[in-house]
């Protein structure tokens, strides 16, 4: 794969990895991903924006002897992870006369990430410049999207805002501008539910803080280039607002049926009311829908079964994971079934102390479910219309 | 004296059992925490704090 120019002169030459399907040892990867990186070529200077993870360094070295690079002068590093900080210190043995230029807190963590000695950096802050000749490159601190060191570079010359992980999206494609903007959206929502919703708060900051900027294309260091920036902006001014939908989401793992008939009761009642009911079998759940779905869904179901004297470990981790991306879901309730006992409500309840959530009443039943466990999982699901209807939502 | 929440990991910073682990008394309101204290949790400084009830 050629490097490729995305503007006079800023070529996008990071790796794509097609065939990836599991980030983080956690986060399933439909669409494969990419690790871009971004090399600015000055009238006097030349920089490299961020790196690739360690397995593609080869495919970073190639694109960048394609173009036959023989001197980088600075390495912007926005974010010490490893998926874009993991080839810094290839190429810097490449190029020997390079600096790492970031900030104090991202020094401090490359340095306990990776072999790089503290003389080959240069630190900057909020509002530094560098300036390449012709290619003047602006830092803008943004922490907390989504580690404390993360910033950007904005490149004024060309209005390109180069902005790391955020608004990025786990997406392999060969052209390195965006062309299907309704895949890009799936694939950046989902992102966003992974990595960015537990920080609605600083995107929010972040947000207003773009707002003012002439900007004619982002470039982040996962998925594509947004040629159309207030498509992405957009979205995630939706995805952080406070704005729910009327979606009632119910993870759920049933092992003898129980717990499915429980689901497949409240799902008939709420389509019944009018809200859009979605049951995940989390057995069979990438986490990664899940998760897109709890970007703005109004409620949460929990359905579990209890096994070895609590929940089923699958719900563990829904509830886990629910509770850990801090999701803006304004309703919530646990249903379930048991064979002979054990603390099942008291374990998930216990897990949920990030959640902002209404509890609304359990349903928690022995055995099989009866006419009277019908009639309270109707409850439930008038209930939750019912409050759909109060905000407005329904 | 008003708690704050920290918006990253949700650790609620009350001033009144402050934070003795990192030598911050009981009493101490948030206000007055120093610029260099962070959230014990998870590390994060005291602008990413929100007043909560």
């Amino acid at each position: 794969m050629p490097a490729r120019e995305i503007k006079k002169n800023v070529f996008a030459v990071g790796a794509i990895d097609w065939d990836r399907r599991l980030f983080d040892e956690l986060i399933p990867l439909p669409d494969g991903t990419s690790y871009n990186a971004y090399l600015v070529r000055g009238k006097e200077k030349t920089a490299l924006i961020d790196t690739v993870d360690p397995s593609k360094t080869a495919e970073l070295i190639r694109h960048l002897q394609n173009l036959k690079e023989t001197s980088i002068d600075y390495i912007i590093s926005h974010h010490a992870e490893q998926d874009h900080s993991g080839s810094i210190p290839d190429i810097l043995e490449m190029y020997p006369e390079a600096r790492v230029v970031t900030n104090e807190k991202c020094k401090s963590l490359l340095i306990d990430l990776l072999p790089i000695a503290e003389n080959r950096f240069l630190t900057v802050g909020e509002g530094s410049v560098l300036s390449l000749g012709g290619k003047t490159l602006e830092f803008i601190m943004a922490p907390w999207v989504h580690w404390p060191e993360t910033m950007f570079t904005y490149l004024a010359e060309d209005r390109i805002l180069f902005s790391c992980d955020f608004l990025g999206a786990h997406l392999a494609q060969s052209d390195p501008i965006l062309l299907d903007e309704p895949r890009g959206y799936k694939a950046a929502k989902r992102y966003y539910a992974e990595i960015m919703m537990p920080f609605r708060a600083q995107i929010r900051k972040h947000l207003d803080r773009l707002q003012g900027m002439a900007i004619d294309m982002i470039a982040p260091s996962h998925g594509a280039v947004y040629p159309r920036p207030e498509f992405i902006l957009q979205a995630y001014r939706d995805w952080v607002s406070d704005r729910v939908a009327n979606k009632a989401l119910i993870p759920f793992v049933s092992m003898h049926g129980s717990t499915r008939r429980m689901v497949e009761h409240l799902c008939e009642g709420l389509t019944a009311g009018g809200v859009e009911a979605i049951p995940f079998n989390m057995i069979r759940t990438d986490i990664g829908e899940f998760a897109l779905e709890m970007v703005d869904a109004a409620t949460l179901v929990i359905g579990s079964s209890m096994v070895l004297a609590g929940p089923h470990p699958a719900m563990v981790l829904a509830a886990y994971l629910a509770n850990a991306l801090r999701p803006k879901t304004k309703f919530a309730a646990i249903i379930g079934s048991y064979g002979w006992g054990g603390r099942m409500m008291e374990s998930l309840q216990g897990m949920l102390t990030n959640f902002k959530a209404e509890m609304l009443d359990p349903v928690f039943i022995k055995g099989h479910p009866r006419e009277a466990d019908f009639q309270a999982l109707d409850r439930l699901a008038d209930a939750i219309s019912g409050r759909h209807r109060d905000i407005g939502i329904l | 004296m008003n708690r704050f929440v920290c918006t990253i990991c949700g650790y609620v910073y009350d001033p009144k059992t402050g934070d003795p682990d990192s030598g911050i008394a009981a009493g101490t309101s948030f206000d007055d925490l120093p610029e260099t204290w962070v959230c014990p949790i998870c590390g994060a400084g005291k602008e990413v704090f929100e007043l909560t009830d």
